[in-house]
């Protein structure tokens, strides 16, 4: 199961770059994820939309539109591009194939990352879950303080690039965006076969490329201003939210020290204890990768969060299961 | 419920919590002054430990240094409809490539970065096989480029039309031109739609650069480079567009000037 979704993931992806791909063969009028869209209809890339207009001085309708509509989508869906139609996660699947044997759901992305976030976690949650348990069972995910992330990195590269677009004219992070570099690398490689178009970008892109995706393994947790941006509208987004069944997970219906929705997390959210985590459920990918792996699927992700069940009906089913 | 896995998920947790209490303690022996070091700087600045800042700081500069890219030199290059303002183009464009996705005629390609890195992905047009008619087959003379862009990177400016909009200079190189050797060769004169070109007595094509507009049609149909064993030492084809710059001077390559022209 767990497998399926990271396939489910994989060929998401591969889908829209094949999607793509055909509109570039047929003059479609698709466009490319930095402008998607039909004809003269696009949703453009938030960060393309805010550049272009800082560049240039101007005040671009589409772009404002095209803003707005984005944000939208970011309340409703959170930073679930990032997880399923992103080009990058995949290219950096690349690594997987050379160096060290893929573990088991190769997923383990950013191994140590998740061994040190989850080490904090257990080590605290194991001190604290007794004092803890209690309230968390009452409320359990639904209703904890809602946890407002932290800036990070990604938010200084996000200002750095529209400052930097400000100031020298031109939309600066574009140059080097792996998004739009991926498709720019596919474009040229149907030139250089079309029409014979040789040039050194068909170099320097994949080199570019490289630097960001496999060199800075931690582009989309550490540098992407796209994902920066996503996470800053993430905080109104309700929709999708992981939410655990009180009476199945382990925690709080046997008091056992699971922590296996943390470790698997790519963004190492503790969705048990949302409040300790190193990051906030506002950078929530919508991977369903903890959900996929519960071991007693405690996890859903419902479009709307859900009123709590009375919990005593829900644990004696639990039990009666178990038994 | 399935009592196999409940049992393997408490192991695991179990290691885990080993693990992280090796991990406490060997960081609490090894390393307690910058641990508490970075503890108290993430105190301080209540959002960000120093790592992060670092990170951030680091890439800030990066994109503040990739803006200075500006000053480095880029070439002039023929731009589609709509783009003739460089100034606007260049701070407005993404590089989202849906205008070369969109042109029914796959004369829209992305500028090579040997045209400067600040062009690089940026639209240009190259005339190998087709020329810009405007879309006025495909579209009715509204061309697509500068209607899908989606952030007015190429936008015609109001009365803008297929004759007023100069794209470029069309330039005849006549020692690589077969007509100039007199072979007879008048696919240009044939191919241009505005009635830009003339033949002289000996039937040689002359460019009339006040009509030409730069569609690139005499272009697409020169058959100098193909028949490279007759032109000897060509790089480009006889007949090619070049830009204009601001002064609406013709920007001529350096294989005009140099020596075995």
């Amino acid at each position: 199961m767990a497998k399926n979704n990271t396939r489910i993931r994989i060929i998401v992806a591969v889908a829209v770059i094949a999607l793509i791909t055909i509109g570039f063969a047929t003059n479609g009028g698709i466009g490319t994820i930095s402008a998607f869209g039909w004809s003269d209809i696009s949703i453009l890339c938030p960060l393309g939309a805010l550049g272009t207009m800082l560049a240039s001085k101007l005040f671009v309708p589409r772009a404002v539109i095209a803003l707005v509509i984005v944000i939208v989508l970011i309340i409703l869906l959170g930073r679930a591009f990032c997880a399923w139609a992103c080009p990058v996660p995949l290219l950096q699947r690349i690594r997987g194939l050379f160096g060290k044997p893929a573990k088991p759901d190769a997923e383990a992305a950013d191994d140590e990352n998740l061994e040190t976030a989850g080490a904090d976690t257990t080590a605290s949650g194991i001190a604290a879950l007794s004092a803890a348990e209690a309230a968390s069972l009452k409320g359990g995910c639904g209703s904890c303080a809602e946890k407002r992330g932290k800036l990070d990195s990604r938010h200084f590269i996000l200002g750095g690039s529209l400052l930097s677009a400000a100031i020298f004219g031109f939309p600066v992070f574009c140059l080097v965006c792996p998004i739009g570099l991926t498709f720019a690398f596919i474009l040229l490689v149907m030139r250089l076969f079309g029409s014979g178009d040789v040039t050194w970008s068909l170099v320097i892109i994949p080199l570019i490329l490289i630097v960001e995706l496999l060199v800075f393994r931690k582009w989309c947790s550490k540098l992407c201003p796209l994902a920066a941006f996503m996470s800053l509208f993430g905080f109104l987004n309700r929709t999708f939210r992981p939410q655990i069944d009180d009476s199945k997970c382990l925690v709080s219906a046997k008091g056992t020290s699971c922590t296996i929705c943390a470790k698997v997390c790519p963004e190492g959210i503790d969705p048990r204890r949302p409040e300790e985590s190193p990051v906030g459920m506002n950078e929530c990918t919508k991977c369903r990768e903890c959900v996929v792996n519960c071991p007693t699927q405690a996890l859903k992700m419902p479009l709307l969060p859900k009123a709590k069940l009375p919990a005593g009906n829900d644990n004696d089913k639990q039990e009666e299961q178990a038994a | 419920m399935d009592s196999e896995k409940l049992q393997d998920t408490r192991t695991e947790a179990t290691e885990a919590i080993e693990a992280a209490e090796a991990e406490k303690t060997a960081a609490a022996g090894a390393s307690q002054p910058t641990a508490e070091g970075s503890e108290v700087a993430s105190a301080e600045g209540g959002l960000l430990d120093r790592r992060s800042l670092m990170l951030g700081a680091g890439g800030a500069v990066v994109m503040l240094g990739l803006g200075g890219l500006q000053f480095v030199g880029s070439e002039p290059i023929i731009r589609p409809p709509g783009g003739q303002d460089e100034d606007r183009l260049v701070s407005a464009c993404i590089r989202c490539e849906k205008c070369y996705e969109i042109c029914p005629r796959n004369v829209i390609a992305p500028t090579h970065i040997e045209a400067g890195i600040l062009n690089m992905r940026t639209p240009t047009l190259d005339f190998d096989d087709d020329y810009c008619d405007w879309c006025t087959e495909e579209n009715g003379g509204d061309p697509l480029c500068a209607k899908v862009c989606p952030t007015t990177a190429l936008a015609l400016p109001a009365g803008a039309d297929v004759l007023n909009t100069i794209i470029g200079k069309a330039v005849i190189k006549e020692d690589w031109c077969l007509a100039y050797r007199l072979i007879g060769c008048r696919f240009c004169y044939d191919a241009c739609p505005y009635e830009a070109m003339t033949l002289d007595e000996n039937n040689r094509p002359h460019v009339l650069t006040d009509i030409c507009n730069g569609c690139g049609a005499c272009e697409s149909v020169c058959v100098s480079l193909q028949n490279g064993s007759i032109s000897s030492g060509a790089t480009a084809r006889a007949i090619v567009v070049h830009p204009l710059d601001e002064a609406g001077q013709i920007i001529l390559p350096s294989y005009f000037t140099g020596e075995g022209a």
